[in-house]
């Protein structure tokens, strides 16, 4: 029984150094704790920095880039910038760590040697895997070098290969260190083909991982493919002392990786060959000084030296820890890289109502989009903004905050200006391959709907990419704009840090779609459609009586129906019309309608029109987007309750419809 | 058979079953979405918390058995003797006779410290250079935002 149990505490080893170490590297490469919570990333500056492991910048803890990823997007870029830096930290890490940094600070190693531990039969290293190894040259010249280059330099499209179609730590802390957090519940609707591949990539990684050591980091890690070009000359590495090595080759046969000698560029000097070595000739040095070996361990001689060694290791602990704590404590406490509370609502000029329910989902509810606003006559000396009972916020169904903004060709944008149209806004990248490839969509939405405003805003970094970017592509029908932490559109806008980020605003300013997600041209337009909806359910009608166009049967067999011949009908006549806004009412036979009160409002005050003997109304205020409704109509006669359009900035002439009762 | 190796043959198919039913889920996730965008919805979403989540249910339970499995087999230190054992495979214990001989040729002598300075010299300066022409703001373009479909979402 005794047995047993110091069996069972000799089976419970406590961690190991190089574990600790692992732990730590882990924990301070993803020290933005509080990405986890609110389930945004770190946008900071140190986010020009990369790594030395294998850990992905889009994991909500990340605190600084991933090395193989910051390669792919350098020579995505290298038709217009050489990557220089993103290859100096390569080169900077190689040569003073080389592939110690797979062994000890790498969290994807870490995570494979967790796995590995599963108790489960395990697949030894042979002259197969040895072989196998050789793959990630290939995956490394495949995914990470030629396609970046081929589809950046020779096509202009960004596709970081590695990242896009294989890499697990890209899925694991990126996709779903985002998925798990309900705050981005609205990723779901995005994932497709590409994250099932992903996904099922990842599950064969992992159970790869569980019965063969290192399965990634041996035949697929382009990172370590790179480290390991260096390992030979690295500052820090496994160094055999040839005076005691009697070339038995213990080291290389109970080592896990597949090494043909201790040292060579698959040796992530993990330091077990130390252990095995009986003859003490394998130590790990950073330059003269022994990190581990035959003179640090149990059996050294306790000498003055190693009592210094060992205070010195604790006070490198001490340090190391003092970083931690400071780390935690500033990218989760103190950097003001992203605070998204502090919206500058000094740009915020909507009227806020009370808050109440926010309505969640991806397309606007019915009650939403139908929301009539609760325009008063001011004939009976009542005025105020045509305000909807929707809160204020960037949901679906929310009234979007008012904010304005600087645009590339020198004008301003402000949202309330176009009140009464759809606004789409979009949150793009010139490093985004997504937001790229569907930019040229809102062009073609814009030429076919010239009623939409769009406004695309590139995010706060790469500006000059941007305007480099946006120089030769003549997409005059769309307005850009940058964003900055000054005018903090992004945080205004609750702009996730996901690109590409649609919102599009219907007419009366409420958000009908708020995702994060590229779209395709037929889900634009659809999108838009549903956003402009209350105008194309109004049926065209002719003022001069020269078309006849659908009859009301035919716009219920169409689904219109039940809208088309209560509400009234806005389509609009231009052309000829003199300097007003003029409304015909008539009745669902065509005839003109005398004594219906209509109201044209804008934010501030309501002007009520009567239509006269020939049911025309001729309004002359100045043009701008008037909020119409119908007040009054005589007795015989009824109105929808609920409807309501928007004018143009343009003068032009509408019919307006009543029901006569029958 | 002993029950060592009943133990990690039990714990092994635990876990091939787990990956398999993990890479299932997605996968039916996604061709029923792919058939219901097929038919014209361009709008259904093939993947949502809730639809996810029922998929991970019934891997749940077994997640948690081989969790506990792990544990044990830790605690009572249960695993794969053979793994710890030196590789005996043939084709590798041939290239083992001129080991000594690259330890010799690994030592540090002045070629490797003339390199690694050089290395090092050369990556400060690209990264100066890099720095200077644009290369830490691509990275922080890069870094500060995400990219949904570089990290698989879409």
């Amino acid at each position: 029984m005794d047995k047993t149990m110091k069996n069972k505490k000799e089976n419970i080893r406590r961690p190991g150094t190089r574990r600790l170490v692992q732990l730590y590297a882990a924990l301070l490469y993803n020290a933005n704790l509080k990405g986890f919570i609110d389930g945004h990333i770190y946008t900071g500056s140190l986010k020009a920095v990369c790594v030395p492991g294998f850990n992905c910048y889009s994991c909500p803890g990340a605190v600084a880039s991933c090395p193989l990823g910051s390669l792919q997007n350098a020579l995505n870029a290298a038709g217009h910038t050489a990557p220089w830096y993103v290859l100096g930290i390569l080169a900077l890490f190689g040569v003073i760590l080389g592939r110690t940094i797979c062994g000890w600070i790498c969290p994807l190693g870490l995570i494979q040697e967790l796995l590995h531990r599963v108790p489960t039969p395990k697949i030894r290293k042979s002259h197969i895997t040895r072989k196998l190894s050789y793959l990630k040259y290939v995956f490394l010249m495949v995914f990470v070098i030629a396609i970046p280059l081929v589809y950046g330099v020779g096509k202009g499209l960004i596709l970081p290969g590695f990242c896009k179609y294989i890499c697990p730590a890209g899925t694991l802390e990126g996709a779903v260190g985002l998925l798990q957090n309900p705050a981005n519940a609205t990723s779901f609707y995005q994932l497709g083909a590409l994250f099932t591949n992903k996904w099922v990539i990842m599950a064969v990684i992992g159970l790869a991982c569980v019965f063969c050591y290192r399965s990634f980091c041996r035949f697929i890690c382009p990172l370590g493919a790179i480290y390991g070009f260096f390992n030979r000359f690295a500052l820090t590495g496994v160094k055999v002392n040839p005076d005691r090595c009697n070339g038995c080759g213990l080291c290389v046969m109970k080592c896990g990786m597949d090494v043909k000698h201790v040292g060579d560029h698959e040796c992530i000097s993990c330091g077990k060959c130390i252990d095995t070595c009986a003859q003490g000739a394998i130590s790990l040095k950073c330059g003269k000084i022994t990190l581990k070996g035959p003179e640090t361990g149990k059996n050294a001689d306790p000498e003055p030296e190693i009592r210094k060694r060992k205070k010195a290791g604790r006070v490198a602990w001490g340090i190391a820890m003092a970083v931690l704590v400071f780390a935690v404590a500033w990218f989760n406490f103190i950097e003001p890289a992203m605070d998204r509370a502090s919206v500058p609502t000094a740009v915020v000029t909507t009227e806020q109502p009370a808050g109440t329910e926010t309505v969640t989902g991806t397309e606007a509810p019915a009650e939403a989009e139908t929301a009539a606003p609760e325009t008063e006559n001011a004939a009976e000396g009542k005025t105020g903004p045509a305000a909807t009972d929707a809160p204020v916020g960037t949901e679906v169904g929310n009234l979007l905050p008012d904010f304005s903004t600087d645009l590339l060709s020198g004008e301003t944008f402000r949202l309330s200006d176009y009140r009464g149209r759809v606004v789409i806004i979009n949150f793009w990248g010139t490093t985004c391959a997504p937001c790229v490839e569907e930019l040229p969509y809102y062009e073609q939405l814009k030429t076919a709907y010239p009623d939409v405003e769009i406004l695309a805003i590139h995010n706060r970094a790469g500006a000059k990419k941007a305007k480099d970017f946006l120089a030769d592509k003549g997409w005059d029908h769309l307005d850009f704009a940058l964003d900055s932490k000054e005018k903090g559109l992004l945080p205004l806008l609750n702009a996730a840090d996901a690109m590409p980020q649609t919102i599009i605003v219907n007419r009366q300013g409420i958000v009908t779609y708020n995702a994060q997600a590229p779209l395709t041209y037929e889900k634009l337009e659809a999108l838009y459609r549903k956003a402009n909806e209350y105008r194309q359910i109004a049926m065209p009608l002719d003022i001069n009586g020269e078309t006849v166009n659908e009859t009301a049967e035919e716009a219920d067999a169409e689904g219109q129906g039940n809208h088309a011949w209560e509400y009234a009908d806005t389509g609009k006549k231009t052309g000829n019309s003199p300097e007003a806004y003029i409304m015909h009412v008539a009745d669902q036979d065509g005839n003109p309608v005398e004594g219906v009160a209509v109201s044209f409002c804008l934010d501030t005050a309501c002007t009520l029109r009567k239509s006269d003997e020939d049911g025309l109304i001729t309004f002359t205020g100045t043009p701008d987007a008037y909020h119409v409704t119908i007040v009054d109509a005589p007795d015989g006669y009824s109105w929808d309750g609920d409807f309501e359009m928007y004018t143009d900035r343009e003068y032009g002439e509408w019919v307006l419809r009543v029901r006569k009762e029958k | 058979m002993t029950r060592t190796k009943l133990f990690l043959i039990v714990q092994a198919v635990l876990c091939t079953v787990i990956a398999v039913l993990l890479a299932a889920g997605a996968l039916s996730l996604y061709l029923d979405g792919a058939a219901k965008q097929a038919e014209g919805d361009l709008f259904y979403y093939m993947f949502t918390r809730e639809r996810a989540g029922a998929r991970l249910l019934p891997v749940l339970p077994l997640l948690f058995c081989a969790l506990g499995l792990t544990v044990a087999g830790v605690i009572l230190g249960i695993k794969d003797e053979n793994a710890e054992k030196p590789a005996r495979d043939e084709k590798l214990l041939r290239d083992l006779g001129s080991i000594r001989e690259r330890a010799v040729h690994q030592q540090a002598d002045q070629k490797t410290r003339i390199l690694r300075t050089a290395v090092l010299v050369i990556a400060l300066i690209l990264i100066v250079i890099g720095m200077l022409n644009g290369g830490l703001e691509d990275v922080l373009a890069k870094g500060a935002a995400i990219c949904t479909e570089c990290v698989g979402l879409g």
